[in-house]
């Protein structure tokens, strides 16, 4: 039973939908303000996924039936199993065990894959096309976001994010070694969500819709909600690794202070993508792979430095 | 049922995704339309938003007469669009064909093609004419779902 209430309710499915949507909010909001607009209202985003969840589905002829109405399902499913490895308000997530920090990023990669695989099952040229630039994307900022996620994990010395947390509490400000991985993978996220400056596979004044061509209606509003909760569940996960303090509030104010740091980090990827232009796709590649992979590098090298003559 | 309807109903009105698409216009119209969606009027505040694909948007703003050439074209638009949807005629030629109408090579109005929900006079139809049409289309949604019981 208890389960079923953690993954229906809290954190799960309900819980997630209805911060994603808050936060979607807060994010358009905010580069609304940042392009000196009003702004939606605070409903916008729920009114949005009401109004496409009552919309016809239209299924191209040509399109895979199946394959294009499960890949919506399996995005929002893929982020929201990735919330219970995650540890939120105190060291312990809901479930652990050791190595769940590579099983976290797995399960984040998959709302890409699937929408590599919606977008080419759609059989139209434009979502080909922006699938294809999905997955090349992928290969090009997956990389840094591992190394540098990796680097808080080797100096905890665990694959574990329990582990770490528990590490980070055990000594404060050792966090504080890890902005630049911090910066790094905020930049990688920002690829891995398809927003603005790396938003080339839904590049609208090029390719259409990109991935999302074909799509409307349900399958829509499901993509959608998929990548919100995608972004919550991705700032909760550089919460935990980056911002490692204040876990032993208890649960009121641990959650609260949770809610705090999920928001800032989303009100980071909003300036950023407010105050960038699209990149194109071989620039984004080259800027990923000669910039953020070495920095990644630079991040593990600090960590190693530290645990060999400090932590040991 | 009558409380989702409603829901649904408000939602609509809340979430209009637009479309534009240039049937033949001189290009006056769609620089009003994209003067419209500047941060100096902001649709995004009534929850307009943009969308480049068919199959995200409700509302479709067409502007100009429409061609021979364009015809099928337009048609074609229209049917990838997800039900419901609305038409906008932007600009006198839009809802008449205006000076070109009779022209050999123009077919005359939108509405002979395609059913139109709203019109928008002008020449071209101000950014404030095009949102008070557009939000005047929204509100006759509202007195349509009131009729009905």
């Amino acid at each position: 039973m208890l389960s079923i209430f953690y993954i229906l309710i809290f954190p799960g499915f309900l819980f997630l939908s209805a911060f994603g949507l808050a936060a979607q909010f807060v994010d358009r909001k905010l580069c609304a303000r940042l392009q000196n607009r009003v702004g939606p209202p605070w409903f916008q985003p729920l009114a949005d996924f009401i109004k496409l969840s009552a919309k016809e589905d239209i299924i191209p002829e040509e399109a895979n039936p199946s394959m294009f109405k499960l890949m919506p399902v399996l995005a929002i499913t893929a982020a929201i199993t990735a919330i219970f490895y995650i540890p939120l308000w105190s060291v312990n997530p809901i479930y652990a065990f050791s190595g769940d920090l590579i099983v976290v990023l797995y399960l984040l990669t998959i709302p890409t894959l699937t929408f590599f695989l919606g977008g080419w099952y759609s059989t139209s040229l434009y979502s080909r096309i922006g699938a294809v630039r999905a997955l090349t994307q992928l290969f090009a900022y997956e990389v840094p976001l591992l190394m540098s996620i990796l680097a808080p994990a080797l100096l905890a010395d665990t694959w574990s994010l329990k582990e770490m947390s528990l590490f980070y509490s055990a000594h404060p400000f050792f966090w504080l070694f890890n902005i630049l991985g911090f910066a790094i993978s905020m930049i990688a996220l920002l690829g891995k969500l398809e927003k603005v400056p790396f938003d080339i596979p839904e590049a609208e004044t090029e390719i259409v819709g990109g991935t999302f061509t074909e799509y409307s209606g349900r399958l829509l509003a499901l993509f959608r909600l998929g990548i919100d909760i995608e972004q919550i569940v991705g700032a909760a996960l550089l919460a935990a690794v980056y911002l490692p303090f204040g876990l032993g509030l208890g649960p009121v104010a641990g959650f609260l202070l949770f809610v705090l740091k999920v928001l800032t980090i989303v009100c980071m990827l909003s300036i950023l993508r407010t105050i960038f232009a699209r990149l194109r796709i071989d620039q984004m590649i080259s800027f990923c792979w000669k910039c953020l992979a070495p920095l990644a590098f630079i991040q593990l090298f600090i960590d190693l430095v530290l645990k060999g003559f400090i932590v040991r | 049922m009558g409380l989702v309807q409603k829901i649904v109903t408000w939602s609509r009105i809340k979430s209009p995704w637009i479309i534009h698409f240039n049937t033949g216009a001189c290009n006056a119209c769609d620089i009003e339309i994209i003067a419209a969606l500047t941060p100096r009027y902001d649709l995004e505040r009534f929850g307009v938003q943009l969308k480049g694909t068919p199959r995200h948007a409700d509302v479709l703003v067409c502007s100009g007469p429409v061609t021979r050439q364009i015809k099928s074209r337009l048609r074609r638009i229209y049917d990838q669009m997800p039900e419901p949807k609305f038409v906008v005629a932007v600009g006198t030629c839009a809802c008449t064909g205006g000076v070109f109408d009779g022209c050999y090579s123009v077919e005359s109005g939108i509405d002979k093609v395609i059913p139109v929900s709203a019109y928008i006079p002008g020449c071209p139809a101000s950014p404030k004419a095009i949102i008070d049409g557009v939000v005047k289309l929204l509100t006759s949604l509202e007195d349509k779902e009131d009729k009905k019981k």
